[in-house]
């Protein structure tokens, strides 16, 4: 291996770092955000969605440097997959880093308004559900575990549950006018944040599993649709010059 | 001398360790007063030993050369925290500190996580001579929560004490010039609630000293199945008005305590009450009894309002409120549950909590069997000869 190749490897695994603090960020960011609603702390919202502009620079930052890179090394196999997983990873990232930001938002809409217990019990569970989905992603990326990975998507069931029930808790709080519709429309959006924040979790496991395995669920899918094609059958299809049309592979 | 943290210098081309240098506690505390320290003692040894004494340290040291790699660092600087995300937050301050730190300024910042767990960490970067940097990382959390608590207990004592005092003073003056027999009547039932309050409060804090100073009590054996059934039983009324059912279950064995009974009364009438106040209509109290071979445990388990997880620690601290709107409708005094502990602490058990807002509460008292009871008056050098070995 040449010293070049070398440097790559270091650089490679800076980028891996980088990402690795940024997933970090973000599970600090989350249990901030729902202690901001919980509170109606403004002063930690406004904190919270400054924070998000240094997310949002490094994350920048590291997919140019990903793109840099790819341009300059020209990796393969698995080191392509590596980078292409984290340039991928990095918006997942950054964009629940976004949503943390929106939560703050939301808190800040509802200001003076009271939450009953049960939907604060609701939004602390969901928070810490999304929180440790995050954790397990980021413990599944730093050592390569497909399987830690895989498991993630089955945790996140159970934060969709808790926002099905939160949405519930809701109806019912409103039906009874203990909140007022527009506190009710701001909570369920909340709901749909954390919701989205589980989802990004599973998607940055999906990439985990990818960059160890080179496999994606969404081969599945695409097998199946695959087979289900007659093999000279490319109706419907765009092509493109160049490009060898997904049917006929 | 009180040595403290151990300063590394680097010397050679390589960046072998050629010289260790000392400062003192006075040094590191004036980390921004100094910033390049040039003491030079004599060194201890060999690189183990340095890593032996950084270890030993109660903080978080890395030493940095002027190249920015790493020369030392101890494991506590390593693993702040223990949880892999929140050490990244800790490692990347270090590693931003110590950069400013090698450029010749001195730098430290306050890392606050939330969690889980909560932390607070002052991390400190000074320069060193040869152009490296020692970054210093200390855990100042529980620092951090003794002045809340105390920020908290200033406040919220004046709240309780003054409140009464100055609605009664209002009351009063409006009174002065007043000659409506209603409104007569109507304020001086206010003062009388304000006074009533004001008693409550008096009374809390008087038994709350005695308690803590381990006042005089007699201790006997108390059977805490039967604490609860009539606990249970005067609190009847109390749950009836809030529409909240109440029921004992006692786990069969022998739930005798070394205690006293007046006492023991109390921690499981204010968890009682608390249950019951803190219910919505129609919510559910239990009280289980559980004996064990050397414990009897008793959990007060209710469905009501729940406690918020950021006061789960707090709530046993004095006058601590977690809704201080929602206090003067219950109309506790916010010494309760600070007695409790107490009672339980003295009688050598512990008190836990478990609950969910909107879920409700478990309070689990854990009392030993035969535990001997701070204050008891039985168990003291000053006793006569006679009194040996006397029990109730």
């Amino acid at each position: 291996m040449d010293e070049l190749r070398k440097s790559f490897h270091q650089e490679l695994d800076e980028v891996r770092a980088r990402l690795a603090w940024l997933a970090a960020k973000v599970i600090e960011a989350i249990p901030r955000a729902t202690q901001v609603l919980l509170n109606g702390d403004l002063e930690g919202a406004d904190a919270l969605i400054k924070d998000d502009d240094e997310i949002d620079a490094h994350s920048v930052d590291l997919e140019e440097k990903c793109y840099q890179l790819l341009a300059l090394q020209a990796p393969v196999a698995g080191d392509l997959r590596q980078l292409v997983a984290i340039l991928k990873m990095v918006g997942e990232v950054e964009r629940s880093a976004d949503l943390t930001v929106n939560i703050c938002k939301a808190a800040r809409r509802i200001y003076g308004h009271q939450l009953d217990p049960r939907m604060r019990g609701l939004v602390a569970r969901m928070g810490e559900q999304a929180q440790q989905l995050f954790v397990s992603s980021l413990e599944a990326f730093e050592t390569n575990d497909a399987a830690k990975a895989a498991a993630i998507d089955d945790m996140d069931s159970f934060l969709d549950g808790l926002q099905r029930e939160f949405v519930r808790t809701i109806f019912e709080s409103h039906a009874d006018e203990r909140i007022d519709l527009q506190v009710a429309i701001q909570m369920a959006m909340v709901a749909r944040f954390y919701e989205r924040i589980g989802d990004h979790a599973v998607n940055i496991g999906e990439r985990v599993r990818y960059l160890v395995t080179g496999w994606l669920p969404e081969h599945k899918g695409a097998e199946r649709w695959k087979s289900s094609r007659p093999e000279d059958d490319t109706d419907g299809l765009p092509r493109i010059e160049g490009f060898e049309n997904p049917s006929q592979k | 001398m009180n040595w403290f943290l151990l300063g590394l210098s680097v010397g050679g081309a390589a960046g072998a360790l050629v010289a260790v240098r000392f400062w003192s506690r006075r040094a590191v505390d004036g980390i921004v007063a100094s910033p390049a320290i040039t003491e030079t003692v004599t060194p201890p040894g060999d690189a183990a030993g340095l890593h032996r004494s950084l270890e030993a340290l109660p903080i978080g040291v890395v030493a940095f050369h002027a190249d920015g790699s790493v020369l030392a660092r101890n494991s506590r600087a390593d693993a702040a925290t223990g949880v892999r995300h929140a050490d990244l937050l800790v490692e990347s301050t270090i590693d931003r500190l110590a950069r400013a730190a090698r450029s010749g300024a001195v730098a430290q910042e306050q890392v606050t996580l939330v969690g889980p767990p909560p932390r607070v960490f002052a991390v400190r970067a000074v320069p060193v001579a040869d152009g490296g940097a020692v970054v210093s990382v200390e855990d100042v959390t529980e620092r951090h929560r003794l002045d809340a608590v105390r920020t908290d207990f200033v406040a919220n004592v004046s709240h309780e004490l003054r409140t009464p005092v100055g609605a009664v003073s209002v009351l009063a003056e409006t009174l002065e010039g007043e000659v409506q027999d209603e409104t007569l009547l109507r304020l001086v039932r206010r003062m009388q609630n304000e006074t009533a309050r004001m008693t409550r409060t008096i009374d809390d804090l008087l038994e709350l000293s005695r308690i803590e100073m381990g006042g005089e009590i007699l201790v006997g054996r108390v059977d805490l199945a039967e604490v609860a059934r009539e606990t249970v039983d005067r609190y009847a009324d109390l749950a009836r008005a809030g529409g909240v059912s109440v029921a004992v279950r006692s786990i069969e064995g022998d739930a005798t305590v070394n205690g006293d009974s007046h006492q023991l009364a109390s921690v499981v009438g204010n968890l009682v009450e608390n249950a019951i106040k803190y219910s919505t209509e129609g919510g559910r109290v239990l009280v289980t009894v559980i004996p064990s071979v050397d414990r009897v445990d008793v959990e007060v388990h209710d469905q009501g309002i729940g406690i918020p997880a950021a006061s789960l620690d707090r709530i046993f601290e004095r006058f601590y409120r977690i809704d201080k709107a929602r206090s003067r409708v219950t109309g506790g005094t916010g010494l309760g549950l600070s007695i409790v502990r107490n009672i339980v602490t003295n009688h050598g058990g512990e008190v836990n909590v478990t609950s969910r807002e909107g879920e409700g509460s478990i309070f689990t008292v854990s009392l030993p069997r035969n535990g001997r009871v701070l204050g008891d008056i039985l168990d003291r050098d000053e006793r006569g000869p006679d009194s040996d070995g006397a029990r109730g």
